[in-house]
């Protein structure tokens, strides 16, 4: 009984690995552009594509594959970031909402266009199980446990004491003021969008050896997954976020076992729903900020 | 101002010839569409049940190739349209609705789904179109046709009544199972599948331990999975989708259960792909299936040969019911004499069509007497275990 919830306990912290490191993302966007990204599970999708291609079509090995999909991420990002993204500085957040969720659209639909609407095989990645004081746990998925810990480290530390990082943090507290000391602000909103995009890429690289399958529409339920995740972690709030996934990611696991699989997806919605209806600036924050 | 006004006069023109063009060219289409017979498919082309829908419509494909090449039916040639459905009943009714109003088809093959052809039998029925389902086994389907209600809705498929049967008697008196668990997906199918075993389970003294259902797209099975571990399950019952089967067979064996505890029911196990995923777990599984690529007449091996040569790709179960269909189409509009669909209809009720699993007839709901075969996955390779037949017990009206 006791064990169960803590196996349990550990499946959950495992998928709350792999929606932290989207959610981070998609936090630190909404924290420069006080924008919502409605195309951020797309990047983890074209991450996963991309890594799929590479182990498809050019033969390379799973570890290239990771670097082949976010690097491909990355550029998509790219040329997103400064046809739309940059633009949005500033602007209402009508114009967020709808331009990102039409580059959703695009996204996946180009994707379907390319490679077809059905599912593909992912043959990359580390499946085997490992046991650990009497649970078993694919190796593929301590790896994610162990990216997703650097990741967040590697965060903290760019935020406080790189320049970009502290760019982010002050754009995310007053764009104005950045303008008038010289930040040059749709420069930092690119980066931290790249950012954003690479992690959601990489999580989606991570993830594709367990989730097998790989289709265009899988970004879609990433996006809504990581929506009660930002805004229970508060908006823009990098530790938080983190915290927030755990949550989420446990609680989806006990309710899977405990009271029916078919539950699962209502964890995240009825928790967004509570949030918004009782501590709308998150469990951490008292304001939207890193 | 005057370049204008004549800039405008010039742009009406034009449109109006292009007009003109587009009408005169209508009755030379309506007259070269004299002596075509338009069917509908209605397939989930993306979704989650892309596949499906992709070798449903190649199978159709190479039915209505093979019969316009060999002259038509008594010299009528087919046209096949297609319109996606998405695998949602929402989108599979807007779909048949375009095929009735905007194409004009008289005759619509759909859907795989059992969710969306429930949704599109009252469309068809409204419209008078004769709907030919090929890949669908909710049961409900055929309760509600012929003397149930839908006069225009026919099956060529057998039921989740006939497989859960099926399955059910082979795990226990084969297999010697008797403590089941429940791993279906939500939908019409799962949950019809899985209220029929029930109904027969205590005939063989089996106990279902756990039940669970699965949204599509759902990736994470491994909270089940670990309970179904802890439970003492001898065999998932698993009504389910083909895409998903290789995610839970690869947790399967990340939980240590690939190879303890077995796959029965149907979601493609015995497909090379799904084995090669992760095939410790896919050992011993058991399906019931409509029809393999490994059914052995001779009627059926041509079949497979000439869409393995078509397509690159061995076919599937839903690429044959879809190209036996046509054919059953085909054999009905030729015995009618005609395509007008109310004579094809009642042709379509006295049939006795040759397929290449046996004759096929169908009964007061509408519904074709089929077998099912039985298969059980045996070092990595499927191994057929039998054709069986199961009546089905109407509910009382």
């Amino acid at each position: 009984m006791l064990s169960t919830i803590v196996e349990q306990s550990v499946n959950g912290i495992v998928t709350g690995s792999v929606y932290a490191i989207v959610a981070v993302g998609m936090t630190m966007i909404f924290g420069v552009l006080r924008a919502i990204n409605f195309a951020h599970g797309e990047y983890y999708m074209l991450g996963t594509f991309g890594a799929w291609f590479s182990i498809d079509y050019l033969g390379l090995s799973y570890e290239a594959s990771i670097v082949v999909g976010v690097l491909a991420t990355i550029a998509v990002a790219y040329v997103v970031g400064q046809l739309v993204m940059r633009r949005m500085v500033g602007a209402p957040a009508e114009s967020g909402v709808l331009a990102t969720l039409g580059i959703a659209l695009i996204l996946q639909n180009t994707i379907i266009l390319v490679f077809g609407g059905g599912y593909k095989f992912f043959a990359g990645g580390y499946i085997e199980p490992v046991s650990i004081l009497g649970f078993s746990l694919a190796q593929q998925r301590i790896l994610i446990l162990v990216v997703c810990l650097l990741v967040f480290i590697g965060l903290e530390l760019m935020v406080s004491y790189t320049r970009l990082g502290m760019a982010m943090r002050a754009v995310s507290q007053n764009v104005e003021c950045c303008s008038v000391v010289g930040i040059d602000v749709p420069q930092v909103v690119l980066r931290t969008f790249m950012l954003g995009a690479a992690l959601a890429a990489l999580s989606g690289v991570l993830t594709a050896p367990v989730n097998v399958s790989v289709y265009g529409g899988m970004g879609e339920l990433i996006t809504f997954k990581t929506l009660p995740i930002i805004i229970m972690g508060g908006l823009g709030n990098v530790r938080g976020t983190f915290v927030a996934a755990m949550i989420l990611g446990v609680a989806e696991s006990l309710v899977a076992t405990y009271v029916g699989l078919q539950f699962r997806d209502t964890v995240g919605f009825a928790t967004l729903i509570l949030m918004l209806m009782w501590r709308p600036h998150g469990l951490f924050s008292t304001q939207a900020r890193f | 101002m005057k370049l204008t006004v004549s800039r405008r006069a010039l742009f009406l023109s034009t449109a109006v010839l292009s007009l003109a063009v587009t009408v005169s060219g209508l009755p030379t289409i309506a007259l070269a569409a004299d002596g075509t017979i338009k069917l509908g498919l209605v397939a989930p082309m993306s979704g989650p049940n892309a596949r499906y829908g992709a070798f449903s419509m190649h199978g159709a494909e190479l039915a209505v190739k093979d019969i316009n090449d060999a002259g038509g039916i008594d010299g009528m040639k087919i046209e096949l349209l297609n319109a996606d459905s998405q695998g949602t009943p929402v989108e599979g009714v807007s779909a048949a609705r375009r095929l009735i109003d905007q194409d004009g088809v008289d005759f619509i093959i759909g859907d795989v789904s059992s969710s969306v052809t429930l949704a599109i039998q009252p469309v068809a029925e409204d419209a008078e179109v004769l709907l030919l389902n090929a890949a669908s086994s909710n049961p409900k389907i055929t309760y509600q046709a012929g003397v149930g209600g839908f006069k225009w809705t026919y099956r060529n498929y057998p039921t989740d009544e006939n497989r859960a049967l099926i399955v059910a008697k082979y795990a226990a008196e084969q297999r010697g199972f008797t403590k089941f668990a429940v791993l279906s997906v939500d939908s019409d199918y799962g949950r019809s599948a899985i209220t029929f075993t029930k109904k027969y389970l205590p005939d063989f003294k089996g106990e279902i331990l756990s039940e669970d259902y699965y949204k599509e797209g759902e990736v994470d099975f491994r909270s089940v999975l670990a309970k179904i571990r802890d439970n003492g399950a001898q065999a998932i019952i698993m009504y389910g989708l083909a895409d998903t089967t290789p995610i839970i067979a690869r947790q399967m064996i990340e939980l240590g259960i690939a190879g303890k505890v077995a796959l029965i029911g149907n979601g493609e196990f015995n497909t090379e792909k799904t084995i090669k995923s992760a095939p410790s777990a896919l050992e011993g599984a058991v399906e019931a299936a409509a029809w393999l690529p490994q059914f052995d007449s001779p009627e059926s091996k041509a079949f497979v040969e000439k869409f393995t040569a078509t397509y690159n790709e061995a076919p599937n179960n839903h690429a044959y019911v879809h190209w036996d269909t046509v054919n059953l189409l085909a054999a009905a509009i030729k015995q009618a004499g005609s395509a007008d669909k109310v004579k094809v209809r009642d042709a379509l009720s006295k049939i006795k069509y040759k397929s290449p699993v046996g004759e096929v007839t169908f009964d007061d709901h509408n519904q074709a007497r089929l077998p099912m075969i039985l298969l059980q996955i045996e070092n990595g390779k499927p191994s057929i275990k039998g054709a069986y037949t199961a009546d089905i017990q109407y509910p009382a009206n």
